[in-house]
């Protein structure tokens, strides 16, 4: 058992490490200053606000920050479409029918009616389900960031309204992520069982074989398999290279 | 005896009764009969019209009145008595070089019986003596009158500094200052006594004065005399005074603006009300400079409630800006205060109900991105002691003096009107810029239904979502737990 719990293999390539450290910091710094905005009453965000220098000083950080994730962002989608039209590489993000059977596969398995867990690929189902959340709700955040930014320019286009719609919008999807974040992502990044006391894959690039082989056994399965068609496009993705 | 001789002698034993009554300060004016030699006289000087031509151009009236003369303290004495050399059969020619050379003409006649020792008596007199050896000569009649000397004290002990005072006060004295121009020192005793000062003797606030002590003052004009009046205030009340020490008014008159306000100029001096409960009184009181903004203020919602339904519940100036600290207006710290001086009325039930309006107007803006900024500017110039920015508060889209009801008023002529407050901080802002506000109104299905919608969304998918999540990190926790 300890060769496999030793034997790493390579599952994220330095620009998924790189964009995993912008986006944390990033997010942390926009929930601090967004979330403090929203909840302004409480006497907790009055006192960062006033530390970080006022509100103008929080909502140029607040701005410049959005700025910086949204370029990460803008050039995630890039990669990830031109890697796949151009680069062909395999869509291991897409949700298919098979999650949905997982996730079905995977309930049961906790309340006992299956003995084994859903056999998991590249991204189990949890992972995409959080990976669209996040991309989907960064999509709204910037949006309607951009026109509460912006509202005279929003406006020139768009019904004023548009303005307190994008701010419920900003506020409550910005709610639904951290909330998300903070607990579905930090359980299972950091105390999962499994992973405790932190998955340390996307800050080292590796992950250990016997998590391979019990979470993502498809993956495995293909990487050392015998299709390697499906491998390559794989190392594609990710740049994934089996470390043997 | 013959009638005249016994007339004579009456009029002789009246004399000595009088004068030595007049010693005593006791004079009964009404008993006196007036000589023969008296009536001759006023045959032609009860008569109007006949003036007396000085030197310099200046003329007198030589009317005397009768009635007056008859009432006076003096009215024993016979016209040659005063007016030496002239009797039935004479009557010479003068010459005077001016009315004010007659005037200390006539005085003299008062000291031949009123001597020195006995005018120095009275401390009022003593400071005129001490002029006159200045060479100021005072004129007796200024104060006292020529033919209708009255008993100043009425020979009788005064019982307040008050009657004292009044005993000259009350009478149509003149106080001349440098520049010419001059103050009437008559002091309306009703208006004194239905002031709120009533209890307060002169010298409470003429201190320096007494009964004692009349210092002659020496100022260059009414307006000097008001300023320096204004400032016997204080010694009661320093609260305000500290107070208006800090306001505009202060402000202005440290500059050198004489005419700005000082405590009379708005309260008045010996008919003080309690100017609180009349809250018309106190916007004519502003009116007296501030002309153009009363027009404005008259039109108003605010304003002609108060002047024409003379509605108590409008706020008045000082309502705003205060009555003694009032701050400039055009300064950032007094915005910051706006939406609280409009939540003083508008957030209060109790009056807003009166008028169908609701009073969560102000929450609705202190809860928006202006209210909330507001809010933080406040606080960091308190904690941060670091300004904020110009930001919208009531004032920028309601006006100030000038608000108006936008009850029956067409809501595409209220947005029209609405843009153009917009730009004046959002420049080259469209037609659909207004409605980024909702106007005060909670998000609802018929006012701003998507605003309300998605927050619904939320409100339901939120609580949704993290139970799921919840409950399946519960259920995976289980399961491990089960398989060790």
């Amino acid at each position: 058992m300890n060769d496999i719990r030793d034997e790493k293999i390579r599952r994220f390539s330095n620009y998924r490490i790189i964009e995993h450290w912008v986006l944390l910091i990033t997010f942390i710094i926009l929930v601090l200053t967004g979330l403090s905005q929203k909840f302004y009453y409480l006497a907790v965000s009055q006192w960062f606000i006033l530390r970080i220098g006022g509100i103008d000083s929080l909502r140029y950080v607040h701005h410049y920050t959005a700025l910086v994730f949204l370029s990460l962002v803008t050039v995630h989608v890039i990669v990830a479409v031109s890697g796949i039209v151009f680069k062909k590489w395999r869509p291991s993000m897409v949700i298919t029918g098979k999650d949905f059977t997982d996730a079905a596969d995977n309930i049961k398995y906790y309340i006992g009616m299956k003995d084994h867990p859903a056999a998991c690929d590249r991204y189990n189902y949890k992972q995409k389900f959080e990976y669209w959340v996040v991309l989907m709700g960064a999509i709204v955040m910037i949006a309607s960031g951009l026109v509460l930014w912006f509202p005279v320019f929003a406006t020139q286009f768009l019904p004023g309204e548009i303005i307190p719609v994008a701010k419920v919008l900003h506020s409550n999807e910005a709610l639904l992520i951290f909330l998300i974040i903070a607990i579905w992502h930090i359980y299972n990044a950091i105390f999962s069982p499994e992973v405790f006391p932190l998955d340390t894959s996307i800050f080292t690039g590796y992950i250990s074989r016997e998590r391979m082989i019990s979470e993502h056994p498809l993956e495995l399965e293909r990487m050392e398999g015998t299709d390697t068609g499906e491998r390559g496009a794989d190392i594609g993705v990710d740049g994934i290279e089996a470390k043997s | 005896m013959t009638g005249f001789m016994k007339n004579k002698l009456i009029l002789f034993c009246i004399c000595l009764v009088s004068l030595f009554l007049c010693r005593d300060g006791h004079v009964d004016a009404k008993k006196a009969v007036i000589s023969d030699e008296t009536v001759i006289c006023l045959q032609c000087h009860s008569k109007q019209g006949v003036v007396f031509r000085f030197h310099n151009g200046e003329t007198l009236s030589v009317y005397v009145n009768t009635d007056e003369y008859r009432m006076s303290v003096h009215n024993f004495l016979g016209c040659p008595d005063c007016h030496r050399g002239f009797s039935v059969d004479k009557h010479p020619k003068r010459r005077f070089r001016s009315r004010k050379q007659y005037k200390l003409q006539a005085s003299l006649i008062c000291r031949r019986c009123h001597k020195n020792d006995e005018i120095a008596s009275k401390p009022i007199h003593a400071s005129l003596l001490a002029e006159e050896k200045k060479g100021r000569s005072p004129v007796c009649a200024d104060c006292h009158g020529a033919h209708s000397v009255m008993p100043v004290t009425g020979g009788k002990i005064f019982i307040s500094e008050k009657k004292y005072c009044m005993g000259c006060h009350e009478y149509e004295l003149d106080l001349t200052f440098k520049n010419g121009e001059h103050l009437l020192l008559k002091t309306d005793a009703s208006a004194l006594a239905r002031s709120v000062h009533n209890k307060l003797g002169c010298s409470d606030c003429h201190y320096g004065f007494s009964s004692e002590d009349h210092p002659e003052r020496k100022f260059r004009s009414m307006r000097d005399y008001s300023i320096a009046s204004s400032d016997t205030c204080k010694r009661c009340h320093f609260d305000k005074y500290t107070k208006t020490e800090e306001g505009v008014h202060c402000a202005e008159l440290n500059k050198g603006n004489i005419n700005a306000p000082v405590c009379t100029d708005c309260h008045g001096s010996h008919a003080i009300t309690r100017i609180r409960d009349k809250r018309t009184l106190i916007v004519k009181r502003c009116r007296n400079c501030h002309r153009e903004i009363y027009e404005i203020y008259s039109k108003s919602v605010h304003g002609s409630a108060l002047l024409i339904d003379a509605n108590q519940d409008v706020p008045v100036c000082i309502d705003c800006h205060k009555a003694h600290d009032i701050g400039n207006p055009l300064t950032l710290v007094y915005r910051e205060q706006i939406p609280e001086m409009c939540a003083n009325c508008h957030a209060n039930r109790l009056v807003m109900d009166k008028y169908g309006l609701s009073t969560d107007v102000v929450k609705s803006y202190l809860s928006d991105f202006h209210g909330i900024t507001l809010g933080f500017y406040k606080k960091q110039r308190r904690m941060l002691d670091k300004p904020g920015r110009q930001i919208a508060v009531c004032t920028d889209c309601h006006g100030t003096h000038n608000i108006v009801s936008t009850r029956g008023v067409d809501i595409k002529e209220l947005k029209a009107k609405l843009v153009k407050r917009c730009r004046k901080c959002h420049e080259n802002v469209t037609g659909n810029f207004p409605d980024a506000w909702l106007s005060h109104y909670e998000p609802g299905i018929r006012k701003a239904p998507l605003v309300f919608l998605v927050n619904l969304f939320y409100k339901i998918f939120i609580p949704l979502m993290i139970a799921g999540l919840v409950l399946q990190i519960v259920l995976h926790i289980w399961r491990y737990i089960i398989n060790r």
